[in-house]
């Protein structure tokens, strides 16, 4: 009887992936609660969705690790199946790349949040998402998220690869807003949470567009994104007051009119930046252009719109006062740079997350031939 | 066994959902207390730290000598942190004590000297007053830059993985080229 058609690759990828979202989720609702409620312990029910993303994480990892360890020691070869090239560590485990880095970032949220306790038993327990110990949090389950993405991305040739790559990357990308927060304490004379954020967004969706291959690839993140961004705009608010109507504690007395946190920090418009991304590589394909400067164009024209398109988002929910002409102009031309950059980026860490893992090189055996 | 583990999870997961996590919040206790006379109100200005350093978050409250009911007012701060914010808030009620105004776990992140402006309306007419000279020591605990460099090791962490598969893989040498199937 041949086995089932699973393999602990998917299977863990799939894992890392829920663990990657549980953390999404958790923060998400956590930066809520402290907008429209307020009273904290370490055991709210937010706090232990975050805690659990990681842990589902780390342990997910931890398992792949081993069994490809074993599976190595047992004279078998893995493949780019099993979530991505093996990396030798401590001269003993054999881990694959997205699976180690994954873990990594589990193991970083466990150390940091022992950090951000001793950071609350002097300063108190503070609520401000950009204390350091909190941007280290924040990096941490980042760090889960990239590997996810590499995992998913070595198996793109696998349909669960690509489905994957789908809903990683924009939770990645959902998540950057809340690390560039960081930013801020910089004190730069430009937003620059804002610019971070279009650095980010732009290079993963290039980084997507190229590492799938595929026209219109671009646009199927953003869209993925977008639903995401709509279900959190829902989700964060409502999960916010009927867990303080489950625990009987009353909103805060100046909630309402303002939109959710974290929904409303990603880019409304960011379809429309996605579409000038393809638009653009389609064209350079099409007529035999460089890919040497393309992808910083596409780049450029799609961080110009999300940079002008944000200023306009956060005019219309609110968020902030209406930029003066001078500081419009300047804040596009600054996301045009930084969506340039991000081009040179995102185009050739794919070929960094290709290159990485030649599919058709590298002999593929899954793992659960080790069992 | 497997009868006895779920025994367990059920306990655990029960006394989760039904115990009320309200009684575990940390009560407001204020531990120094100040007095500002804006119009016909008496303010009594609340601290549960004292005295304040820069970042430490604390619970504030500010209580009128009748009680909030009837009356609405608003906040104005100023000192060295406060920058952009010189419109004044609203006073609500502090979410940890429902029966007077306050601002739950907020700090003042710089040293320096503050003021605290509240107005106040209520039927006795509106009334206007100022808490000052409200002094903020050096922050507690080692120096910023510190901290910073100890939490940016996940950054510093990933960037430097970044470079080290770029250089293997060389991807500017090997581009890959616009048009892939």
């Amino acid at each position: 009887m041949s086995p089932p058609n699973i393999s602990p690759g998917r299977t863990g990828a799939a894992v890392v992936l829920l663990g990657a979202a549980l953390s999404l989720v958790g923060t998400t609702w956590d930066i809520q609660w402290h907008v429209d409620v307020g009273p904290d312990t370490f055991f709210t029910l937010p706090h232990l969705l975050l805690y659990s993303g990681s842990a589902v994480s780390g342990i997910a990892s931890l398992v792949i690790v081993i069994a490809a360890t074993a599976a190595t020691r047992a004279g078998r070869t893995v493949g780019p199946e099993a979530g991505g090239r093996p990396v030798r560590v401590f001269g003993t485990f054999s881990a694959p790349l997205g699976f180690l880095v994954s873990g990594v970032g589990s193991a970083s949220f466990l150390i940091f949040g022992l950090v951000d306790l001793w950071w609350h038993s002097i300063y108190g327990f503070d609520a401000v998402l950009d204390s350091p110990p909190h941007i280290a949090l924040f990096t941490s389950i980042s760090i889960t998220m990239v590997g996810a993405v590499v995992i998913c991305g070595s198996a793109r040739a696998t349909r669960w690869g690509r489905t994957g790559l789908l809903i990683s990357l924009p939770i990645l990308m959902l998540y950057s807003p809340i690390t560039t927060n960081a930013f801020n304490a910089l004190r730069l004379p430009f937003d620059a949470a804002s610019a971070g954020m279009v650095l980010f967004v732009v290079m993963l969706l290039v980084l997507g567009r190229a590492t799938l291959a595929r026209t219109g690839a671009a646009t199927a993140f953003a869209a993925v994104l977008g639903a995401m961004q709509l279900a959190l705009w829902w989700f964060a608010p409502w999960a916010a007051r009927t867990y303080a109507d489950a625990v009987g504690l009353p909103l805060r007395d100046d909630v309402g009119g303002r939109p959710p946190q974290v929904p409303a920090s990603i880019p409304m418009f960011l379809l429309a930046g996605a579409v000038l991304i393809d638009l653009a590589v389609w064209l350079g394909a099409r007529n035999h252009w460089s890919a040497r400067w393309v992808p910083q164009v596409a780049g450029a024209v799609s961080g110009l719109l999300i940079a002008a398109t944000f200023m306009l988002q956060e005019l219309l929910i609110s968020t902030r006062p209406a930029p003066v002409a001078g500081q419009f102009v300047v804040e596009t031309l600054i996301g045009g740079a930084f969506g340039a950059f991000a081009g040179f980026l995102g185009w050739r860490f794919a070929g960094v997350l290709r290159g990485e893992q030649p599919p058709a090189a590298a002999p593929v055996l899954r793992i659960q031939e080790a069992y | 066994m497997r009868k006895a583990l779920f025994s367990l999870l059920t306990a655990g997961i029960l006394i989760l959902l039904t115990g009320s996590p309200a009684l575990a919040y940390q009560p407001v206790n204020i531990v120094h207390t100040e007095h500002v006379q804006a119009g016909p109100y008496g303010i009594t200005v609340g601290f549960s730290v004292w005295p304040l350093r820069a970042m430490q978050s604390l619970d504030f409250t500010f209580v009128p000598d009748e009680g909030i009911v009837g009356k609405s007012g608003t906040l104005l701060r100023s000192g060295p942190a406060i920058r952009g914010r010189n419109r004044a808030a609203p006073l609500v009620r502090h979410p940890r004590r429902l029966d007077v105004w306050g601002l739950d776990v907020e700090s003042l992140n710089a040293p320096g000297t503050y003021t605290f402006t509240f107005t106040v309306a209520g039927a006795k007419g509106t009334g206007k007053g100022s808490l000052t000279g409200l002094t903020v020591l050096a922050q507690p605990g080692p120096p910023m830059g510190l901290s910073w460099a100890i939490c940016a090791i996940p950054s510093a962490a990933m960037i430097i993985f970044l470079v080290l598969t770029w250089r293997r893989v060389h991807p500017s040498r090997n581009l890959l080229p616009l048009a892939m199937t």
